[in-house]
């Protein structure tokens, strides 16, 4: 029986010290920092790695370069990096631990879902992000978040007011039923169309969908779709379709159909034109973002390269300028300056005058509620082949 | 105090460790020691230990495999989280906390009869499918529900109860489920359970009701999967479909045949090991290591399957196991044979069928090299 | 007309499941086991063609290749996987099952990456008559896959070997005293169900170019529905039931108040037949023995 109680002991003994090893109960962890810490969390592996890779890759790109020139007034930056594999129960641990590892400043989540989470986690700490892409409408629901990327509902809307515009009867609408961004996007274009025009919908629930001829079948006489839907479906979407669906037919997407060229050989092949509400084009051939295309495929893989990336490495940059131009209006910025503070700091920064241009925009300012307002540019991919 | 001595303390060791451990983490907690990490943490091994435990009793125990258990526990969570939406500014926090556990778990385990009810009549693999299906269902009912009842793509926004009260609430429902189990699977009621998982028919003919003991344990473990998913919709800003899918249901799985089938307090140790390598793991391992990670369970649960199943690794299985070590490890500190400690009955492992086997047949292994189970060895070409 | 072609697309798309459930099928007859990594050898096979083709650029050449890898694939996870537990209970098996798929996406997943790989295996255009729009692949997909279920049933039931397995999948005992080497048999039926995935593969393949590590996971288990749902065991009952989920899939797909629980709604109808006739539709009833 003695023996019994022994064993209990011990085990909770040896439990109890796996998890008071190393607390040392400090409250501010950031004291001990010698380089400002910025942290992230997105999904590095499964489904969704393609985006959290991206991010990774870009931000880490920009912290190095700011690095290289000397940092803040010596002060180097650090990016850290955590995986949540797109799922939302995961970031509750990976923000603690980033917390715990000194982090400052964040670049929130890389997609929505999760976002949702990080964004509740991180107003109680007072933390500052600005998330390169998690386009969510409730992303910077409060004070201390803001979005680089456009919102959904804002991107539903811009679209919905350019196909007003060009004086359509009749547009075709394929999106995922169960996807926060394509479905954010879809219920505010139709809020925002025209009650005149008329629709006909199809839409896709499995990521993984890799067969839509029943839903090009549905939307075979529309001459105009829109498709607010990542590349990869968009991708399988038009090379099935594009002996069905009319040649002079236009697909229009919005942010999420970057990367569509690079998913063809020959984008040619498809015969309808494809267009896009963006911020970034990864096949632009001048400006800005060119010679960040340029860079990132120099030292990545170009399989990477997106709006994504492009978008984060804005983000690093937003917060170094805003820092910079804070210590200018003499602001004192310690490495060891606490997340709150410095969330202040640039929380006042970011609603204040302060407008920053980069990869993906120029004089990008931001609202007080968080939304990014820069222009959205229509970018036409490919022209319909019969134009040629 | 006559009694106390009395009291089998094997059967309670499990509990005793808990509760202890509940208590140690709370004060560790209330000093401030604790990380918000380490909160998390227990949070999830909480969680995970209940759906482990009552996954455990229908595949274990009943002999009958749910590939659905995340189902339930998505019935509870947006039952619960809904009720707590609801309730939280009329009753106040604590209150509200006792009505979604609830009605999430009475809801979830409702639900465990109505799919219990039609589908026990199937069997083994049958079974499995339908379950699957079920949870799939469940998923994709609440992934499409408006924004105003359940939240569709975006979630279910739910509030988040006190995360230094949590853990502790988390690891006292963990007491209870195990109450509930342990002393479910003891009783007359367990031993039929196992009968029923070691021969279908002739439980059957001994007049056992095996419909209403499939059905009560379906709809027990049910209910704690509701728990379990009210305690996770607590534990999260949102509630989101995704994550309920069956891969999930496969996770909770392999923690179970992981901590050994039939086994609780192997459940327990599983779940927690692996939920607490998980989380480690995530925020240490990043790109190709984490998928690393995956790798290295698979290959681990592959092994550990045929370790402990495979009928040709039965001479193996009896030589080097950790009850063989453990006894060396002891007979080395003291060898004592005339010394009896305590009733050796071990109702926390109930024998499986194929030691059922083993001890009915004790003539045919000592007599000859005659294999009747495996006839396969005879190479004949056709 | 649209209907017409949405049930073309039904049947095409059933076809595909038809072929991936007459794996599930064969191998659930003879061995008696659910054998859940079946949905991962189509990755495989798909991976297998994506590699010949970027290295020869031959199409053909590609599907020899995946036959070959996935049928060799397929008889080394039976030998080191399934083949110690025989005789084990059926729920260690399928737990081994489950393991050998999580095994193989994530081996892909360290090889090729999470980003899709794009293959444009063949360009087939589109077919039209009488006012319907069918694309060709559809009429090949549906036409292979009628094809192999004739030639495979024809092989079941005049072949040694098929009528060996039938006698394998009746009573392995009674098989084996009757001179029958049932891990012979066992290994050709795992032999054909992962050369059948690979075919698969290449079906899917051809309707979309994008290749993931989780190609298979859904189509998996969607056809293992279906198997279910048409008798599992039964090679003409996994036709049946393929088809009659693609075409549910199609249909419910082209209504918008439905389309989103597609899914659902064939679970639901796997639910529904297995209540009504536990054994699937083409299924033969069996008694059980103590």
């Amino acid at each position: 029986m003695k023996s019994i109680f022994k064993k209990a002991f011990a085990v909770v003994m040896a439990l109890t010290m796996v998890f008071s090893l190393a607390a040392c109960g400090a409250n501010s962890y950031t004291s001990n920092n010698t380089e400002f810490v910025i942290g992230f969390s997105g999904p590095l592996t499964g489904p969704a790695a393609v985006y959290g890779v991206a991010v990774q890759n870009s931000a880490q790109m920009a912290v190095d370069e700011i690095n290289a020139a000397g940092g803040l007034n010596g002060v180097k930056f650090k990016l850290l990096a955590t995986d949540d594999t797109h799922d939302a129960t995961k970031v509750a641990a990976n923000y603690a631990s980033m917390l715990e590892g000194g982090m400052q400043v964040s670049l929130g989540t890389v997609t929505t879902a999760p976002g949702l989470e990080f964004t509740n986690l991180s107003t109680e700490d007072n933390v500052f992000f600005i998330t390169p892409s998690a386009s969510g409408d409730d992303i910077p629901a409060n004070d201390n978040g803001f979005q680089m990327c456009f919102a959904d509902g804002n991107q539903g809307k811009v679209a919905a007011d350019y196909v007003n515009s060009i004086g359509l009867k009749k547009i075709g609408l394929f999106y995922k039923s169960d996807d926060a961004y394509s479905n954010g996007i879809y219920k505010q274009f139709k809020e925002n169309l025209d009650s005149s025009i008329e629709t006909v919908e199809a839409v896709f629930t499995d990521a993984n969908a890799t067969d839509f001829s029943a839903q090009i079948t549905t939307l075979k006489d529309c001459e105009f779709i829109f498709m607010p839907i990542y590349y990869t479906p968009a991708s399988i979407f038009m090379t099935q379709a594009k002996d069905t669906i009319a040649k002079d037919a236009v697909y229009y997407g919005c942010d999420g159909f970057d990367g569509l060229a690079g998913q063809f050989e020959d984008f040619s092949v498809i015969p309808q034109e494809v267009s896009m509400l963006s911020h970034f084009d990864s096949n632009a051939t001048e400006g800005a973002a060119a010679d960040f295309i340029a860079k990132y495929t120099e030292k990545y893989d170009a399989d990477t390269l997106n709006q994504f990336g492009a978008s984060a490495y804005d983000c690093v940059y937003a917060i170094y300028n805003a820092m910079k131009a804070a210590i200018d209006a003499g602001e004192e910025i310690d490495v060891t300056i606490s997340a709150s503070d410095l969330c202040e700091i640039l929380k006042a920064q970011f609603t204040g005058d302060f407008s920053f241009s980069g990869v993906t925009g120029t004089d990008i300012t931001w609202e007080d509620n968080g939304y990014v307002s820069k222009e959205a540019v229509k970018y036409t991919l490919k022209t319909a082949n019969s134009a040629q | 105090m006559a009694n106390l001595k009395n009291i089998k303390w094997k059967h309670y060791i499990n509990y005793i460790v808990i509760a202890v451990f509940t208590v140690v983490v709370s004060l560790l907690s209330f000093s401030g020691v604790l990380k918000n990490s380490d909160i998390y943490l227990l949070e999830k091994i909480a969680i995970a230990i209940i759906l482990a435990v009552s996954l455990s009793m229908v595949v274990g125990f009943l002999g009958e495999l749910s590939l659905g258990h995340a189902g339930f526990m998505c019935v509870g969570a947006y039952l619960g989280g809904k009720t707590a939406v609801i309730l939280e500014p009329i009753l106040g926090e604590y209150p509200t906390l006792i009505v979604s556990l609830l009605v999430g778990g009475l809801v979830a385990a409702l639900f465990g009869v109505i799919i219990g009810l039609p589908a026990l009549r199937l069997r083994g693999d049958y079974l499995a499918i339908v379950t699957l299906a079920f949870g799939e269902i469940v998923r994709s009912v609440f992934m499409n529900s408006s924004d105003e009842s359940f939240g569709g793509s975006l979630g279910l926004n739910t509030p988040r109860f006190d995360k230094n009260a949590l853990f502790i609430i988390a690891l006292v429902l963990v007491l209870a489920c195990l109450a509930v189990t342990q002393n479910m699977i003891r009783s007359k009621h367990g031993r039929a359970i196992t009968s029923i998982r070691d021969n279908e028919i002739a439980a059957k003919a001994t007049g056992i009701n095996v419909t209403k003991y499939k059905l009560l344990v379906f709809t027990v473990s049910s209910f704690f999967a509701g728990i379990a998913g009210v305690l996770y919709s607590y534990s999260n800003f949102t509630v989101q479909s995704a994550k309920f899918s069956y891969t999930y249901s496969i996770e909770i799985l392999v923690m179970v045949v992981l901590g050994g089938m039939g086994s609780i307090n192997g459940s327990i140790i599983a779940a927690s090991l692996i939920t607490f390598l998980d989380v480690k793991l995530q925020t240490i391992l990043t790109g190709n290591l984490a998928v690393l990670q995956d790798l290295f369970y698979a290959v681990i649960l592959i092994l550990l399957v045929i370790y402990n199943n495979a009928p040709s690794l039965k001479g193996f299985r009896d030589k080097y196991n950790i009850k063989v070590l453990f006894d060396k490890f002891k007979r080395i500190k003291k060898n004592n044979p005339s010394k009896i400690n305590d009733d050796e009955a071990k109702w926390d492992r109930v024998p499986t069928k194929i030691e059922m086997d083993e001890l009915l047949s004790v003539d045919m292994r000592v007599s000859s090299q005659y294999t009747p189970d495996k006839p396969e060895k005879e190479d004949n070409n056709v | 007309m649209k209907f017409i072609e949405t049930l073309i697309n039904g049947l095409s798309m059933g076809s595909t499941y038809a072929m991936i459930a007459l794996g599930y099928t064969m191998v659930y007859g003879i061995a008696k086991m659910l054998n859940f990594a079946h949905g991962d050898i189509i990755m495989v096979g798909g991976y297998t063609i994506f590699i010949t083709m970027s290295l020869s650029g031959n199409p053909v050449l590609g599907v020899i290749a995946a036959v070959i890898f996935c049928v060799a694939l397929g008889i080394t996870i039976e030998k080191i996987a399934y083949k110690p537990l025989r005789g084990a209970s059926p729920l260690a098996v399928l737990i081994t099952a489950i393991g050998v798929s999580y095994l193989l996406q994530s081996i892909a997943q360290i090889i090729f990456g999470s980003a899709p790989k794009m293959v444009n295996i063949a360009d087939l255009g589109n077919l039209e008559f009488a006012g319907l729009t069918v694309p060709v692949y559809t009429l090949v997909t549906l036409g292979c896959s009628v094809v192999i279920m004739v030639v495979l049933s024809l092989f079941v039931k005049y072949t040694k070997t098929g009528r060996a397995m039938i006698a394998v999948s009746e009573d392995k005992g009674a098989a084996q005293l009757m001179g029958i080497n049932v891990n012979r048999i066992i290994m050709i039926t795992f032999a054909i169900g992962s050369g059948l995935a690979a075919f698969a593969g290449l079906f899917m393949l051809m309707k979309s170019p994008s290749l993931t590590n989780t190609l298979g996971a859904m189509p998996g288990i969607k056809a293992f529905t279906a198997a279910v749902i048409g008798g599992i065991g039964s090679i003409p009952g996994a036709m049946v039931g393929g088809l009659l989920i693609g075409v549910v899939e199609a249909i419910s797909l082209t209504i918008p108040a439905i389309a989103p629980y597609t899914d659902a709604i064939e679970f639901l109808i796997l639910i529904i037949i297995l209540l009504v006739r536990p054994t699937g539709i083409l299924g033969k009833k069996k008694r059980e023995k103590v």
